[in-house]
């Protein structure tokens, strides 16, 4: 470690480190609007500036090397009034709509526009009329309220590798558009929602569904139930100022009942029972001499990127329905019966740390007879909102468990929230189904925390299957490229869409910390290390299903309900 | 492809919209009747009566979709009316049909928004005639 000066203090930093990260480390905070912690420094909003005592000019911290003998002042008068003047003229042509907008008390730049005293309107900007594209089930674009950081088409392109997004114009007309100004909706956008987590204003949002639910819960002829994903339990208290991976399931649980819905379920109930049917569907693949490798299929993102961009490996996707799916339709087509209710009366509303989960629930595909799966789709942020707007202080409700039947979980099931997760599950339950043994240590550390792809080797009962992990849809692309040349070594992949997992999904508390994802991660590990179910296929509920209702896994009905059929898409590349 | 003929009514002023919608909707079955006003819509339902509508919004008036759905549901209670507009975008109102009040006073089952994906309308059909 090397050392220069900050604020008249030694601090210390690494060769190649920049002075913002130097500055990080030592608990000094500078603003920064444009910079994204895992992709290179673009340098492009300059709010990040730092003063160099030396010479008195103002430098990008996020994008200067770090260096012996260099010294600088974070909040010196010249500093900060160069903040200022760069948040002034950000806000020239802004909307004045704070009140109005989504991110209010949220944004970055009203944030930072309070924290540097602008009081008053000094620079007048020209503004150019936009239209809102609110067209995708997922996401919404204003683009008015883009401050062109570039966030947003640096996360879609860098990470995510789908590019739906990019800079157009020039000078005063530039914007940010989709290949030729066509809606979200057409354009190859994934609406994995990673843009929304990166953007500092109102510009990308979630589409919201909370006004669908109300009305739904205000309708006496509903019946309204709720499923609350994995993650959403570990990331939820956030919201509400909570430590990052503070697990708050049971106070969910009973602010959810207190607002009004009949029952409240677990995801990561339906979550063992996509293990059930997709370890099936692995040991059948396998034995059977199906199409292999086979890659998991609980992410909606990742599934319209395999449409879009790798049509041919679609046959290498898992039928199964992610759990969200099956779970609404085992809610309307199962539950509605047993509680003698009407199937068109039940509203199923899920609560997702996700956005292209409202896509995926829009699907024609998840249309049983007419039927959708599930009405309505709620991010973790839009639970927020509700919660809070029935005044709910989590603080003096008592935890309260999930209803049965589909409360009941293994902490596998749980697992599903993190990248790694859904193959861990997998391998529980395949190592029992294949050699009728429980695996030794249910713990598959080689799939568990780690950058990029992580593999395995397991040997079950004679046969040696290979598989491998990766998150985040940029990262995903070079295993796809071999499974789509055929050269691909695995028999089993597990593909989702956010770096991380759901616990960093797109519909998840914003910004883009990663350490608060690991704080989630590190709650799910816990979860499962304490629990006494820790394999899907011990789950009784799971059993009782399919004893009561659905027959056997890979059965008819699972077939009819349970799984689903993709489609290649023609959107323009 | 249904196993029964539904019969559609296709209303929108953009040729760019009506002409894709229609041959999308004959390819998976339907029986398509379109028009390109408020007018031509009403004189359409005179012969033809329609499972369901997708209707446009502003054409010959900026009212002219929610003209449209009335009428239409006066005369064909049970016929299903989706309204398929651009208006949100253009000048900032949101309509929205998902409650008994917002359905009633637009006359409308479903409200979308325009940059609609192909198999996002085939979608809305099925779920709306139950099929």
């Amino acid at each position: 470690m090397e050392q220069m000066r900050a604020n008249g203090s030694a601090i210390s930093f690494e060769q190649g480190e920049t002075v913002l990260s130097a500055l990080k480390r030592a608990g000094i905070r500078v603003p920064t609007l444009c910079h994204i912690e895992c992709l290179p420094p673009v340098g492009a909003c300059r709010i990040c500036v730092v003063e160099d005592t030396a010479t008195g000019q103002l430098i990008p911290s996020c994008s200067f090397p770090a260096a012996p003998g260099l010294s600088v002042a974070t909040h010196s008068v010249k500093a900060l009034r160069a903040r200022k003047t760069i948040v002034e003229l950000l806000l020239a042509n802004h909307p004045d709509d704070c009140l109005y907008c989504d991110r209010n008390l949220t944004c970055d730049l009203q944030k930072l526009a309070e924290e540097l005293g602008v009081r008053q309107r000094r620079i007048t900007g020209e503004r150019i009329a936009q239209f809102v594209d609110n067209s995708s089930p997922a996401i919404m674009r204003d683009p008015e309220k883009c401050i062109l950081c570039g966030k947003c088409v640096r996360t879609c392109e860098e990470i995510q590798g789908v590019s739906a997004l990019d800079f157009s114009g020039r000078g005063s007309k530039s914007r940010i558009s989709t290949a030729f100004d066509r809606s979200l909706n057409l354009s190859t956008c994934v609406a994995c929602g990673q843009c929304v987590m990166a953007c500092p204003t109102g510009a990308l949002t979630e589409r919201s569904s909370l006004r669908e639910v109300l009305n739904a819960l205000q309708d006496p002829k509903k019946t309204v139930v709720i499923q609350h994903a994995p993650a959403i339990s570990v990331s939820l208290a956030e919201e509400f100022g909570l430590p990052a991976g503070s697990d708050i399931m049971g106070l969910m649980t009973a602010a959810l009942k207190k607002i009004g819905f009949t029952a409240v379920f677990d995801t990561s109930f339906s979550a063992d029972l996509t293990i059930m049917e997709e370890a099936t569907e692995l040991v059948e693949r396998v034995k059977g001499g199906g199409v292999l490798p086979m890659i998991t299929s609980c992410s909606p993102a990742w599934i319209k990127f395999a449409e879009t961009f790798y049509p041919t490996v679609l046959p290498h996707l898992s039928t199964c329905k992610s759990p969200q799916q099956m779970l609404g339709a085992v809610i309307r087509h199962y539950w509605a019966d047993t509680q003698g209710l009407d199937k068109k009366a039940v509203y199923s509303v899920s609560a997702m740390p996700c956005t292209a989960k409202k896509f995926e629930a829009e699907r024609e595909e998840m249309l049983v007879k007419g039927a959708p799966d599930i009405d309505a789709v709620l991010t973790t942020r839009e639970l927020a909102k509700l919660i809070r707007m029935y005044s709910i202080d989590l603080g003096k409700l008592e935890p309260v468990a999930c209803d049965l039947p589909f409360g009941e979980r293994s902490s596998a099931g749980k697992l599903f929230g993190a990248s790694g997760g859904v193959m861990e599950a997998a391998i529980r339950t395949a190592h029992y189904l294949i050699t009728g043994r429980e695996l030794e240590n249910l713990v598959v550390a080689a799939v568990r925390d780690g950058e990029g792809l992580r593999e395995t080797t397991l040997t079950l009962g004679g046969l040696t299957l290979k598989a491998a992990v990766v998150s985040g849809l940029g990262s995903a692309r070079k295993v796809l490229d071999e499974v789509a040349a055929g050269k691909s070594p695995y028999h089993f992949i597990e593909i989702m869409s956010c770096p991380g997992g759901c616990i960093n999904g797109g519909g998840q508390p914003r910004g883009l910390d990663r350490d608060n994802v690991k704080k989630r991660l590190a709650a799910l590990y816990a979860i499962d290390a304490a629990a006494t179910l820790r394999v899907s296929h011990k789950n009784r509920a799971v059993a009782d299903l399919y004893g009561k209702f659905l027959g056997k896994p890979g059965g008819h009905l699972s077939h009819e309900l349970l799984h689903t059929t993709y489609q290649a898409r023609t959107d323009l590349l | 492809m249904n196993e029964e003929k539904r019969n559609i009514l296709l209303v929108d002023d953009d040729p760019d919209f009506l002409e894709p919608v229609r041959m999308l909707l004959a390819a998976h079955g339907y029986t398509v009747e379109t028009a390109h006003s408020e007018e031509g819509a009403l004189t359409c339902l005179e012969n033809f009566k329609p499972d369901l509508a997708i209707l446009d919004l502003m054409m010959d008036h900026y009212d002219s979709g929610f003209i449209v759905g009335h009428k239409l549901k006066g005369r064909y209670p049970d016929a299903k009316v989706i309204l398929a507009t651009g208006v949100t975008g253009e000048t900032g109102y949101r309509f929205a049909a998902d409650s008994e009040y917002g359905a009633n006073w637009t006359g409308a089952d479903l409200i979308m928004d325009k940059g609609i994906r192909p198999d996002q309308i085939l979608r809305e059909i099925k779920r709306l005639l139950g099929a």
